[in-house]
């Protein structure tokens, strides 16, 4: 699997959807601390476990290619239950918001990954990126359900996206 | 970093295709990236020679005072063969022509050689890339260490082996570097070698898995052992290569070294145990490589017994730290578990 692949694209790409995955499931843990016996606590579960699926693939992908962890998981550890305990704390559509703004940086980040694979050779990288269209589509869904638990915010979306278009 | 294209727009030279006068001629099919077809010698010399050689190729272009490979590849080749080379606007990977009459017609090129940065080259049957030469100087080279050292005489008595000319020695540093690096390149490329064929031994059952420590051990050992020929100039390499020109190479060397190690003992971790992990092992590796310099026991006895004690130190701290973390995460529970029983007694967690 290893022969042939341009190893420090695969590397990088590896490695920092590692990181990020790692991050994601901190930013869960920290809102369920806070949120787990509430009513939005079984849909931050629900989403909480996707993440651990996703970080068990790219667990597996990082031996299988033998990429090296990021040093600072350590950091991504504290930061990211600080980052979801922390919006949690300023409720439910804090909670929703900080999910909305992470998972649409994450789809962007995975469809950049996605397109330099393409770029590289779609053939030879099939598998992963099938990996990444997939999570990609999931982060999408996450980024979905917080607005729709987060309508006020889609309201306001709704409104500046129309505005914009009236321009 | 040797020079092999002088580039110098002012001459129209072309490169020299004399190697076809010994060789067959290449079929001209697609130029493989790397590899060069050879145009005729006279076609060579004409302008437009870029056609006369492969279209694809590879630049190593380095650049370095041409004065000295002149008279270097001169005295190399020291054949009266007019040599031409061509400022190529792209990239193309410049070949050595085979050095002079004395040597053997026979220009066996051993196949892409990893130079000491692990990057090999594609060559074509018939032609020697400037890295497999280097690699095969190196090669000889060794052979003298013990007696010159690491220095640009072992490296002459290696070309002068190979029946090149000693002026070969000009395409290295005076320092030894490249040969040291070299010679670093290959142990760890046998012990990679070593540890793979031992992998598959246990995977078809002809062998029982080693426990972490005893392969750490061993593969540690193996390494080391590689030095037992050169142990007496290897503190000079051991200070060349903290040179801070070498540092990035050799550190590379030993990073992918322990890597490799670790990776064959089966460390799948993916946390920050990775680093811990390698850091603990470097040091060992270090640390013994240092005792085997001043070691004078027969056989090296203490340095290993230094070594096993090491990692028997190692996987202590770890199951220490195992432990550690275990204990701890008990304790929390008895305080959390005390602490529910507290609140039941008072009658706190009663519903009202």
């Amino acid at each position: 699997m290893t022969e042939g692949i341009n190893k420090p694209v695969i590397d990088r790409i590896i490695r920092v959807d590692h990181a990020g995955e790692y991050g994601a499931n901190r930013i869960y843990a920290g809102q369920m601390a806070v949120l787990g016996r509430s009513a939005v606590g079984p849909v931050i579960q629900q989403m909480w476990n996707q993440e651990k699926n996703h970080l068990k693939k790219f667990n597996e992908l990082m031996v299988a290619y033998r990429v090296r962890p990021t040093v600072l998981l350590p950091f991504w550890n504290v930061a990211g239950f600080v980052l979801g305990a922390g919006s949690a704390l300023l409720g439910k559509k804090g909670a929703m918001a900080c999910t909305v703004a992470v998972e649409e940086s994450i789809s962007e980040h995975y469809n950049n990954q996605i397109r330099t694979l393409i770029e590289e050779d779609p053939e030879k990288y099939k598998e992963l990126l099938q990996v990444i269209k997939q999570f990609r589509d999931e982060e999408q869904e996450h980024h979905d359900i917080g607005l729709e638990h987060d309508a006020e915010a889609v309201s306001r979306i709704l409104g500046w996206g129309s505005w914009r278009s009236r321009k | 970093m040797i020079v092999t294209v002088l580039s110098n727009p002012n001459h129209s030279r072309a490169v020299n295709c004399s190697l076809q006068r010994q060789h067959s001629q290449l079929p001209a099919g697609p130029a493989r990236s790397g590899s060069q077809r050879p145009g005729n010698a006279p076609a060579a010399r004409d302008a437009p020679a870029a056609q006369g050689c492969g279209p694809t190729a590879v630049v190593r272009c380095q650049q370095y005072p041409p004065l000295r490979a002149l008279q270097a590849s001169a005295a190399l080749r020291g054949a009266s063969d007019e040599h031409k080379k061509e400022p190529w606007a792209s990239s193309s990977q410049q070949h050595f022509d085979s050095p002079p009459a004395g040597h053997q017609p026979e220009q066996k090129p051993q196949g892409p050689h990893p130079s000491y940065t692990g990057q090999g080259g594609q060559e074509s049957e018939d032609y020697e890339s400037e890295e497999q030469l280097q690699h095969r100087i190196l090669t000889a080279a060794l052979e003298f260490v013990p007696e010159h050292g690491w220095t640009a005489e072992a490296i002459a008595e290696g070309a002068k082996t190979l029946g090149l000319s000693v002026a070969a020695a000009g395409l290295f540093h005076s320092d030894g570097s490249e040969l040291i690096l070299h010679f670093v390149s290959e142990c760890n490329t046998k012990l990679s070698e070593l540890l793979k064929k031992e992998q598959k031994l246990v995977q078809l059952g002809e062998a029982e898995k080693k426990p972490i420590d005893e392969f750490l051990r061993d593969a540690v050992e193996a390494r080391l052992r590689m030095l037992i020929p050169y142990i007496e100039k290897w503190p000079q390499a051991l200070s060349v290569l903290l040179l801070p020109r070498n540092i990035p190479s050799s550190l590379n060397l030993l990073t992918s070294m322990i890597d490799d190690i670790w990776h064959y003992a089966g460390d799948q971790s993916t946390d920050f145990n990775w680093y811990t992990r390698r850091a603990v092992l470097t040091a060992i590796y270090n640390t013994t490589e240092l005792v085997m310099m001043q070691d004078s026991s027969p056989g090296f006895e203490d340095t290993w017994r230094f070594l096993e004690n090491r990692v028997a130190d190692a996987m202590t701290m770890s199951n220490t730290a195992t432990q550690v973390q275990s204990t701890g995460e008990a304790v929390v529970q008895g305080l959390m578990g005390a602490a529910v029983t507290i609140k039941n007694l008072a009658g706190l967690n009663q519903r009202r």
